[in-house]
């Protein structure tokens, strides 16, 4: 008790809100997918799979390397989850087609998480170094996707627009957008070394050097658009559920 | 048509749609039969005199007195018995002097054709029917009352009016009839029995191929009417579920919106068309797939609104088809 006492002390309390308001929108996109159909539940499951991604920081065994990737590769599973399922509902409103049973989505969530975390169990324990890198490509592929998301909304939103739940894809295009803020500004100082991981990294391996000094505003921007936009990702993701299940009621 | 003597009625009020003419023909053909078949439809009556088996006169006469005879008049009779729905055969036989008398009043040559009786000297007319021993008949009628008198040789045979059935031999009525005010006459003379026995229609006529030809037009006539009503049947049940499925593509298109028509279109199409909405288990299919469709797009609250509205259509419809 004591230990997670001094764990919780020890972590900014922004990243401890943002934790928070992920796991507020990881229940009510769980809850959500539960009650509602089999199209819902790779989205729903995906933002629930962000919480537990960004839970690392609440992890009081975060400081076990592997534990950490795994937090990563979780993200990355998150992202392509929520794909998975904003593809299935554009082919819905393209086709009408509604096939496939929840259960499948859930099983296959299963399988490709345990398959992660046996890829990290048979491989050597990652290094900063490397778990930098699982954190740089989270961050691409969040990018990527986001993006992709974005068109999918649109269209999909362009078949549906006068539909009940064409205001719910608005608001999921305002949460991409916060996301792409998010992870872009992360990936961005990641690509320049400007992130607090190379800094640490660095700190130990004294041959590396870091311009960071030579654009403080840059940096200290890219910091406040991760941390606002990350927050308002997960407060927008609550909402956006929250809203989309009174739509749907 | 006027009436004609019974004489010994052989078979009467025969279904005439039940039978088959060239039947008929060949067995008042093979028993020698002389006399007369009357064949009496809604729309006409036909006559067939036969003497001595041989068929040497036909008269078809509508309600119109419109007049058909020889192969023109089988032609129409056998059509009629294929065609009509209702009509009687009736058979008379008569004797040969008698017969030849009905044949001149059907077919015989007309030597005085509503003629006033006053206009005329009948003693002179009698008189010369008897000199010229013609063979014939003399029919003496008024507006509603009629008699005729049959000759053989220019003398009487017999007498025959309205309300009796047989020849008569007293000439009171007939007398009776002449007297009154707007009698007329006509006046038909024909061969003697002997040259018409060189007369067959049936020797001219192949009944068998006029009657295979009425029942082959017949059926093509049915099939053909009854193919057109079908396929009318089809166009109007076909219209009335391209109706209804309009107005369930309306109800779905005012909760869903546009993507509605889709969804109704896929789904009709996978059930496998329109039929299904009057089907029962069709439409409890499609309704369920609307359901699962709408539940992504609308709240619980419409959705149930609209399936009520559906369902109620639907229910509607059914009785209808």
């Amino acid at each position: 008790m004591e230990q997670l006492v001094e764990l919780f002390s020890q972590i900014n309390p922004f990243d401890l809100i943002q934790v928070i308001f992920w796991g507020l929108a990881g229940a009510i996109s769980f809850y959500f997918s539960i009650g509602n159909a089999r199209v819902w539940t790779s989205i729903s499951i995906g933002f629930f799979l962000i919480f537990i991604g960004q839970a690392y920081a609440i992890n009081p065994f975060a400081h076990y390397y592997k534990l950490s990737a795994y937090h990563y590769i979780i993200g990355t599973v998150a992202i392509m989850l929520i794909t998975h399922g904003f593809l299935e509902y554009y082919v819905f409103c393209k086709t009408f087609e509604i096939s496939g049973q929840k259960i499948f989505v859930y099983l296959s969530t299963i399988v490709i998480l345990a398959g992660s975390g046996a890829f990290l169990i048979i491989n050597p324990t990652p290094g900063p170094n490397t778990i930098r890198n699982f954190k740089m490509i989270e961050h691409a592929i969040w990018i990527i996707l986001c993006v992709m998301n974005l068109e999918l909304i649109r269209k999909i939103y362009e078949s549906i627009k006068d539909a009940t739940i064409s205001r719910g894809f608005i608001a999921f295009g305002i949460v991409f957008i916060c996301i792409f803020l998010w992870k872009g500004s992360e990936l961005y100082l990641q690509i320049y070394q400007w992130d607090k991981d190379w800094q640490d990294i660095i700190a130990v391996m004294t041959e590396e050097s870091s311009d960071i000094d030579k654009y403080p505003l840059r940096v200290a921007f890219s910091e406040s658009v991760s941390r606002y936009a990350g927050l308002l990702s997960s407060m927008s993701v609550g909402g956006t559920f929250i809203y989309i299940y009174k739509l749907l009621k | 048509m006027f009436l004609l003597p019974k004489g010994n009625p052989l078979f009467e009020n025969l279904a005439a749609t039940k039978l088959k003419l060239p039947e008929v023909m060949t067995k008042l053909s093979s028993g020698a039969f002389t006399g007369y078949a009357s064949f009496i439809f809604q729309s006409s009556t036909t006559i067939l005199v036969f003497e001595s088996g041989k068929l040497v006169s036909t008269l078809l006469e509508t309600q119109k007195g419109e007049r058909q005879n020889g192969f023109e008049a089988l032609s129409s009779l056998a059509e009629l018995m294929v065609t009509a729905n209702s009509g009687t055969m009736n058979v008379y036989k008569l004797s040969k002097d008698l017969t030849m008398c009905i044949h001149a009043l059907l077919q015989g040559e007309i030597l005085y054709k509503a003629q006033e009786l006053k206009l005329i000297d009948i003693k002179t007319l009698l008189e010369k029917i008897k000199n010229d021993h013609m063979n014939g008949c003399l029919r003496i009628y008024t507006e509603d009352r009629s008699a005729i008198i049959f000759y053989k040789d220019g003398n009487p045979l017999g007498f025959f009016h309205d309300g009796s059935h047989d020849i008569e031999t007293s000439s009171s009525e007939s007398q009776k009839i002449a007297g009154m005010p707007g009698a007329k006459i006509d006046l038909y003379s024909t061969q003697g029995a002997e040259e018409l026995m060189g007369t067959d229609l049936l020797k001219v006529a192949n009944i068998q191929s006029i009657w295979e030809t009425c029942v082959t037009r017949h059926h093509s006539d049915n099939a053909k009417i009854s193919k057109e009503r079908e396929e009318r049947d089809q166009k109007t049940v076909s219209t009335k579920r391209a109706e209804l499925e309009e107005q369930f593509k309306s109800i779905v298109v005012e909760y869903i919106g546009k993507a509605g028509r889709g969804i109704v279109d896929k789904e009709i199409s996978d059930q496998g068309g329109n039929a299904c909405l009057v089907d029962t288990a069709g439409s409890t299919k499609l309704l369920a797939a609307v359901d699962r469709s709408a539940k992504l797009l609308i709240s619980g609250s419409s959705n149930k609104q609209m399936m009520e509205k559906l369902t109620d259509l639907i229910t509607a419809a059914k009785a209808d088809f």
